[in-house]
């Protein structure tokens, strides 16, 4: 087996671009994900089950069904729908998006009904408001919590942008996939995409770890 | 230190393992020969009709009754597996298949790592447009958006108009999500083989979509099976081929998908 760098270096700008998309497309994912789970994890939360409802049905589809065929009825059915034409990019970011969400919710909320009851009964006792209690007493002690999971699932997310290649979103993946097609090569393309996820993964696991420590209490 | 020498030693290893793999294959398939009625494995991309595509479970085409007929001439049993466009290439390249049928172009660059048949099918690259576009021709498509297919002729036709990996060009997994792009509104055309657009075009009139062809730009291509490297099936196979030109088996076939009759002298002078 002979390993061509040399076919490596010819793509290595697209790969670069490829990276700066994929990043785009987490980040994206991250942060509107990490948004709607939030409203979705306290609308799951709701007493009323009509009024929680719907949240819960929001989780069971997302969670339920695998991203590829979600990226596939976005790409060639939803964003159509409303823009009149495919948009591959729009269509990646609101896929992980509402992917991730769904996740997101079922993290915070597990993070918050983790946090002792006595908390809130303490906090309510002291002239606080349901949602001062929230606020001040119960988030903060349940985001510690939820680092672990939201890591896991951030990585997870970055991971999953790869399919975003088959409705030629030009991220990693794609151009991985496009210079297997032109060279018919395995090993080239795809080691070096490998490599390159594995160091977005590996930095932001590290930021992670780093945030984990500051906010350590022992 | 000692967790890496056991790291090294799992590569190394797992690396024995796959060689083992391989060459186990390669013996196989030598065992075979003689066997009185030996099965080929031949893979394909099921995801080109009307050369091949599934019915249901079913691998159906003129290219899947095309090996059908040369395997039976040539006294094989012919097992056509769907792999998917690029795993074709793999398995040839690592000798898993014996040869592969998938309406796959002859070209120079190909012949390089693979061996070919004698041309089997003429086809040219054509450019399927919505009904009352501006685009006329292949130069038309500067500055336009252009689904294909990843690896295929189609994408390289378009290249050598667009340059190579132009932002323009959209590669996906298959025809069928080049043509759905377009259908969609996100490319402006989609550059493939000629018979897989236009029966497209005739088969779903609903889309109002035409067919561009540009002979200048996009020159003819013939199909041919594509073996590994120094195959000694090729031989055996190039003469069912032969065979099945003159007793008029192909044209039978050619007419059951295409009601036309081929060109067997244009076919055979590519020989």
């Amino acid at each position: 087996m002979d390993f061509r760098f040399d076919l490596i270096m010819d793509y290595a700008p697209l790969f670069l671009k490829g990276t700066l998309l994929t990043l785009g497309l987490s980040l994206a994912g991250i942060a509107i994900g990490t948004a709607l789970g939030l409203a979705i994890g306290l609308g799951k939360m709701v007493k009323n089950k009509w009024l929680s409802l719907p949240f819960d049905l929001y989780i069971t589809f997302f969670r339920g069904t695998p991203l590829f065929v979600q990226i596939l009825l976005i790409h060639f059915g939803l964003v159509p729908l409303f823009t009149g034409k495919t948009e591959p990019v729009t269509a990646a970011i609101l896929a992980l998006s509402l992917n991730a969400a769904a996740y997101i919710a079922e993290i915070f909320r597990a993070g918050i009904q983790s946090i002792d009851k006595g908390q809130m009964e303490a906090a309510r006792t002291l002239g606080m408001t349901h949602v001062q209690a929230m606020r001040h007493v119960i988030l903060p002690q349940a985001f510690k919590r939820m680092i672990p999971p939201l890591g896991n699932e951030f990585i997870v997310l970055i991971k999953e942008s790869s399919l975003a290649a088959v409705i030629a979103a030009p991220e990693i993946m794609y151009w991985g996939r496009a210079m297997q097609g032109q060279y018919f090569k395995v090993w080239e393309p795809y080691l070096t995409v490998a490599v390159i996820y594995l160091v977005i993964t590996l930095s932001l696991s590290f930021l992670l770890n780093r945030l984990e420590r500051r906010l350590s209490t022992e | 230190m000692k967790k890496l020498s056991l790291l090294a030693f799992f590569l190394v290893f797992s690396m024995l393992l796959t060689a083992c793999g391989t060459s186990d294959q390669t013996n196989g398939s030598d065992e075979g020969t003689s066997e009185e009625k030996k099965t080929l494995r031949v893979v394909t991309d099921a995801a080109y009709a009307p050369f091949e595509y599934m019915d249901g479970d079913k691998i159906v085409g003129f290219d899947v009754d095309f090996v059908n007929a040369v395997a039976k001439e040539a006294g094989y049993e012919a097992d056509i597996v769907h792999v998917g466009w690029e795993p074709v290439f793999v398995e040839l390249e690592d000798k898993i298949a014996d040869f592969a049928v998938s309406a796959i172009t002859i070209n120079d660059e190909r012949k390089e790592s693979y061996d070919f048949s004698h041309a089997y099918f003429l086809s040219t690259n054509k450019i399927l447009v919505p009904e009352g576009s501006d685009i006329k021709s292949a130069a038309d498509l500067k500055d336009k958006v252009v689904a294909v297919q990843n690896g295929t002729t189609g994408q390289e036709a378009i290249e050598s108009v667009l340059g190579e990996n132009n932002p323009n060009i959209k590669k996906f997994e298959n025809t069928v999500l080049a043509i759905m792009e377009l259908k969609g509104g996100g490319a402006d055309a989609v550059v493939a083989d000629n018979t897989v657009v236009e029966e497209y075009a005739k088969n779903n009139p609903d889309d109002k979509f035409v067919v561009v062809e540009d002979p200048d730009a996009f020159a003819a291509e013939y199909y041919g099976l594509m073996f590994p490297k120094d195959s000694e099936l090729r031989a055996e196979i190039n003469e069912a081929i032969n065979t099945i030109y003159e007793n008029g088996t192909y044209a039978e076939i050619y007419k059951e998908w295409f009601g036309s009759e081929p060109d067997l002298e244009d076919l055979k002078a590519q020989q």
